[in-house]
């Protein structure tokens, strides 16, 4: 049925006669304000916020009979509730040289202008990566939090949107890498650290370290590697990382010589060039955790896998 | 208890980065004329002259600001700064030595054992950060000294703070909570 009821407000105005501390809940679709103990419909012709006519997707038969607009975004703009004066119509609203008269209809909310300009700027990021719709809103919150608090005022609004986005991956539980992030935006990888540390401390709040299995089904289906050598390498990395094999490595690269080593013991060999593009790591960087983790080879494979190349013939680089 | 113990920790100090005032207006392009030792940077608006004998780089503005980095110890600082304004006033301006304060002490000690430092990150959650992959240390920054330690995973740790005296308190905070996070030593 519902969301709970408005914004900003703490109580409605109205309360149920019978509890008076009931928080009431409403029924847009009713136009109801309801008593969650008793049931009782305490307001009712309460303003319909939905929209008006629902379109589909025809091309534009008609004019789009809605005339309330798009559907209110309360939570991200600060409700704003302006008239706009748009384009005339008859042929009075053109003066002598063709120019229509009143032109201006461009200042929305220029308050917010800059916010809704990195609401789209985050949309466009998220959907280079196909980020699901849950990420960016958390995103577009985060970046209202620290937009309203003013704290990191100068930096540039890219950098903030794009150290948000990776804050809101973090704390989905499915991070991606800052090079990943670097990918999409145009903002240095050097100033969405800055940013991201800064959004941390502004926002006064922490994110779970990185672990080696979070990238792992991503890597590995780009590379098209069979779930078998997936799993096999989720358990390698996770293992040489309790087996502290790899001390003051990122577990980027741990997980990338933990994929390289599970696709060369199985029929799908990948080179390290390869998972280099993908991961976001230099070769050089695989072979070098890849040396650590050879010599223990041997334990680090799960008990159940099936060995193409055995562990002997392991390339050793 | 006394955290260190047997063996003491040897703090190295690395460098101290000093700054102070000549009260009087420098010609840049005087001291890079005729100053031996100097660079001058117009772009940045500053001009770098480096001292042999206490080892020390000092960037000088012409307002009379200077900040002396690169020496070892506070007393070596002290040192260089003076010997840097009696080279001004040899070069002709009325030099007056003031204002002169230690602004940054760097250190770097070395722990006898390795740290895991994912376990240091999760026991000490808002206080310390660790990013992999922005740079391989935990960062520990300590708010009561103002000092900020950097842990490595080998177990050297650099300490940063205002004065050598916060900098030694500052290792004797951590050192219990490091020590709960060390690496047992017989691995493989």
């Amino acid at each position: 049925m519902i969301s709970t009821s408005g914004e900003g407000l703490s109580l409605p105005r109205v309360t149920c006669p019978n509890h008076p501390e009931a928080c009431l809940v409403e029924d847009y679709r009713a136009g109801d304000m309801i008593c969650p103990e008793c049931g009782l419909v305490v307001g009712d012709r309460v303003i319909d916020v939905g929209s008006e006519w629902r379109t589909f997707s025809n091309e534009k038969a008609l004019k789009d009979p809605s005339r309330v607009g798009d559907a209110q975004n309360p939570l991200l703009n600060g409700g704003d509730l302006t008239t706009m004066i748009s384009k005339g119509t008859g042929a009075a609203s053109f003066d002598e040289f063709g120019n229509s008269k009143y032109q201006n209809r461009r200042t929305m909310s220029s308050s917010d202008r800059a916010m809704l300009n990195a609401f789209k700027e985050i949309s466009t990021m998220a959907d280079r990566i196909n980020l699901p719709r849950n990420i960016v809103d958390r995103t577009n919150n985060l970046f209202k939090q620290v937009y309203e608090q003013k704290s990191l005022k100068g930096r540039a609004n890219d950098a903030i949107a794009s150290a948000c986005l990776y804050i809101a991956c973090r704390q989905e539980g499915v991070p991606r890498t800052f090079k990943e992030i670097c990918a999409v935006s145009r903002i240095s990888k050097k100033e969405i650290g800055r940013c991201f540390k800064l959004i941390l401390k502004a926002l006064e709040t922490s994110v779970d370290l990185i672990t080696t299995g979070d990238f792992m089904s991503r890597f590995c289906s780009n590379l098209g590697l069979p779930k078998q050598v997936q799993m096999a390498a989720t358990y390698i990395a996770r293992k040489a990382v309790e087996m502290d094999l790899v001390p003051g490595r990122s577990p980027i690269s741990v997980a990338a010589a933990a994929i390289y080593m599970a696709s060369q013991a199985s029929a799908e060999k990948k080179t390290q060039k390869e998972i280099g593009d993908i991961a976001g790591v230099a070769d050089v960087t695989i072979r070098q955790s890849y040396r650590l983790i050879y010599p223990r080879a041997a334990e680090l494979f799960p008990p159940d896998f099936k060995f193409d190349t055995p562990v002997e013939k392991l390339p050793q680089l | 208890m006394d955290s260190n113990n047997d063996e003491a920790l040897d703090i190295i100090v690395t460098n101290v980065v000093a700054t102070f005032r000549t009260r009087c207006h420098l010609n840049l392009r005087t001291i890079a004329l005729n100053g031996i030792n100097v660079i001058y940077k117009p772009e940045f608006g500053k001009v770098l002259m480096k001292l042999r004998k206490p080892k020390i780089t000092a960037s000088i503005w012409s307002s009379g600001k200077i900040i002396c980095t690169g020496a070892t110890s506070e007393e070596e600082s002290k040192l260089g700064a003076r010997r840097l304004a009696r080279c001004l006033q040899k070069l002709g301006f009325k030099v007056n030595f003031s204002a002169y304060k230690v602004v940054n002490v760097l250190a770097v000690c070395s722990m006898p054992f390795a740290i895991r430092l994912i376990d240091f990150t999760k026991n000490n959650r808002p206080i310390a950060s660790y990013e992999p992959e922005l740079h391989p240390a935990a960062t520990y920054r300590i708010k009561t000294l103002k000092a900020t330690i950097q842990v490595f995973s080998t177990g050297s740790i650099t300490v940063t703070g205002p004065n050598v005296q916060n900098v030694a308190t500052a290792v004797e905070q951590v050192y219990p909570l490091l020590y709960e996070c060390q690496k047992p030593l017989c691995k493989k």
